[in-house]
């Protein structure tokens, strides 16, 4: 086994300083690799999203340290961690977060393009991952013409654009009806198993629980608990008998 | 690569035309107002501009060519014995009345020039033979004067301070700074037309023999002759430009409309890129989370400034055009070389791209957990 794609060493993030500061993450520590689906919950405020942030390298940790594939993200400038994202992660959000002047092919175009990828090249590759969402039949469709889960398809194929090993997914389910948001999770979830990637989602939604490697429970900053598939299905049979 | 900055410039129209206004808005002032303020300029100095002469003597302490002083034409002989003087030629410039066919009165500049050398004779000739002024009362009046003056025709006989003139032909691009309309005849027939008193001049006008420098020959004729003022052709021009521009303040005015609207459409671009920028905030946070650099979000606010510097000059230009073209049929001529229009076209892109600072600021300051806001 290779070393871990993400690392989070004690890290903590404060908001503010003096008697203002507010610690959103606080010493958590975790060790994450390829082929895993995992999810994190808890309640809201609890630190989530500055997680995804920090795991994202959208935010440095204010003390820990965090490396993406063994780069010390903690030291790095902000001139750097551009580049990892570009090279690493791919984003999916809660509200799509497309860009309303663009169709969803030049959506997918325009990640494509960031990672360095221009041309017909970059219009053929979009066009191919649109497709793996399902949604070849849309390329020409701006954002306001596709459903809320097309949209989300779009944001996904974006995500992937470039073959990010890493997708990290913030509530992604939050603005689709319950079989949408399944359909996307089940995409998700996919993405990790049948191709390797590691795909970390903050998520609400308990009916996705099954679908994923493992969940962590976060509240007040802190990783409260950590629970693999197979405890989660003890429970959930545990559940089902009483 | 995708043009984001484009897509998304063109997505909200209703934004883009408001940034247009103001655009064109800043462009049609600044054109017109730099037009006119050269024309102004450009027609201050226009006779010194056109004459060939290096050297200008003048009366003492003259304060432009248009009120032009005389003074012993004793000079002109001294000024020929000057070592470095290739020629030296009298010129007059003097004020008169004109009579209307309806009996009213018309203030003219009566220009005499030698008509054997045409040194100081119209350069630009629409209609006529410059020849004729040799004879008694044969004048040259511009094309521009001519509603001015009446509408004469050539062979029109008028009248100038009770001396009967023959208008013998046209000319181009001669028109006077003051507004009173040129009329040129030889230097005798302009004594006669002007209140000049005879052996007197307005000006002594001097060519530089080889070997000389134009430097050289003025130190001497200014040394050799005594109360007069000696010019190079450039000091001259630059005087009589200078005097209507600083010392009336009329260039200064014309000047400060150019600048206002450079600035006025500063605020109104800078205000419409901000208020799209902010309304895109998310989509640049987005941007920044899948990749971009703060240097690729820099090239977006820029590009998008740049377009609409590019739009709003082009179709300004064409208001600008129309606006001219409404101008020169009242009488205002503008003066607008392609380097003025280059230059314009300069200071809207600096115009647009110094409005996106503050959207740059912006998006530097980017708080990324942005786009995980719902």
């Amino acid at each position: 086994m290779g070393a871990p794609w993400l690392v989070l060493d004690r890290v903590s993030k404060v908001y503010g300083d003096g008697t203002s500061a507010v610690v959103a993450v606080r010493e958590v520590s975790l060790q994450l690799s390829g082929g895993r689906f995992v999810l994190l919950m808890g309640p809201s405020g609890s630190g989530k999203t500055t997680l995804l942030l920090l795991m994202g390298c959208l935010l440095k940790p204010t003390r820990g340290r965090l490396f993406l594939f063994e780069h010390d993200v903690s030291a790095l400038d902000e001139r750097t961690l551009p580049l990892l994202r570009r090279r690493y992660i791919g984003f999916v959000f809660q509200t799509f977060n497309l860009f309303p002047a663009l169709t969803a092919v030049e959506n997918v175009e325009l990640a494509l393009n960031l990672k360095g990828i221009n041309g017909s090249d970059a219009r053929r590759r979009a066009a191919a991952l649109l497709a793996r969402v399902g949604l070849e039949g849309r390329l020409h469709f701006l954002p306001r013409d596709l459903s809320g889960g097309e949209k989300q398809r779009v944001a996904l194929a974006r995500a992937l654009a470039g073959d990010p090993p890493i997708i990290l997914a913030d509530e992604p389910t939050g603005m689709l009806d319950s079989r949408t948001g399944r359909q996307i999770v089940e995409l998700l979830a996919d993405l990790a198993r049948t191709e390797g990637r590691l795909v970390f989602m903050v998520t609400h939604d308990q009916r996705v629980r099954d679908l994923a490697d493992e969940v962590l429970f976060m509240e007040d900053g802190s990783i409260i608990a950590r629970k693999s598939a197979d405890e989660l299905r003890e429970v959930v049979s545990h559940g089902e008998g009483k | 690569m995708v043009s984001l900055a484009r897509k998304n410039l063109f997505h909200d129209r209703v934004r883009l035309a408001v940034a247009l206004l103001g655009i064109q808005f800043a462009v049609v002032l600044m054109t017109l107002q730099i037009g006119f303020f050269l024309k102004f300029m450009t027609n201050a100095s226009v006779l010194i501009d056109h004459i060939e002469a290096d050297i200008w003597i003048t009366a003492k302490n003259l304060k432009n060519f248009d009120f032009g002083l005389p003074f012993s034409e004793q000079k002109l002989y001294e000024a020929r014995r000057v070592p470095g003087v290739l020629w030296a030629e009298k010129f007059l410039m003097g004020f008169s009345y004109w009579k209307m066919p309806d009996g009213g009165q018309e203030t003219i500049q009566v220009i005499g020039f030698n008509p054997e050398t045409r040194i100081g004779a119209p350069w630009d000739i629409v209609e006529g033979d410059l020849d004729q002024v040799k004879y008694f009362t044969q004048i040259f009046i511009d094309e521009a004067d001519r509603e001015r003056l009446g509408f004469p025709r050539i062979g029109d006989e008028v009248e100038i301070i009770g001396h009967k003139a023959r208008i013998a032909g046209i000319t181009r691009g001669a028109k006077s700074f003051v507004g009173s309309p040129f009329v040129f005849t030889s230097f005798k027939n302009a004594l006669k037309l002007s209140f000049i008193p005879p052996g007197q001049t307005v000006y002594i006008l001097v060519k530089v023999a080889p070997g000389y420098t134009v430097e050289e020959v003025k130190e001497h004729l200014a040394r050799t002759l005594t109360g007069v003022d000696v010019y190079t052709k450039r000091e001259f021009s630059w005087k009589s430009r200078r005097y209507w521009l600083l010392v009336t303040g009329a260039g200064i005015a014309l000047l400060s409309t150019a600048v206002l609207g450079l600035l006025v459409g500063t605020v109104i671009v800078g205000q419409t890129i901000y208020a799209s920028t902010m309304e895109h905030l998310k989509e640049f946070g987005t941007l920044k989370a899948i990749g971009a650099s703060n240097a690729d979000l820099y090239r977006i606010i820029l590009t998008q400034a740049l377009l609409m510097a590019v739009i709003g000059y082009a179709t300004g230009m064409l208001l600008a055009r129309a606006f001219l073209h409404l101008a020169r049929r009242a009488g205002l001529e503008a003066y607008l070389p392609i380097e003025v229009l280059a230059g314009i076209f300069g200071l809207t892109l600096v115009m647009c791209v110094s409005a996106s600072i503050l959207s740059i600021y912006k998006v530097t300051k980017l708080d990324p957990a942005l786009v995980f806001r719902s």
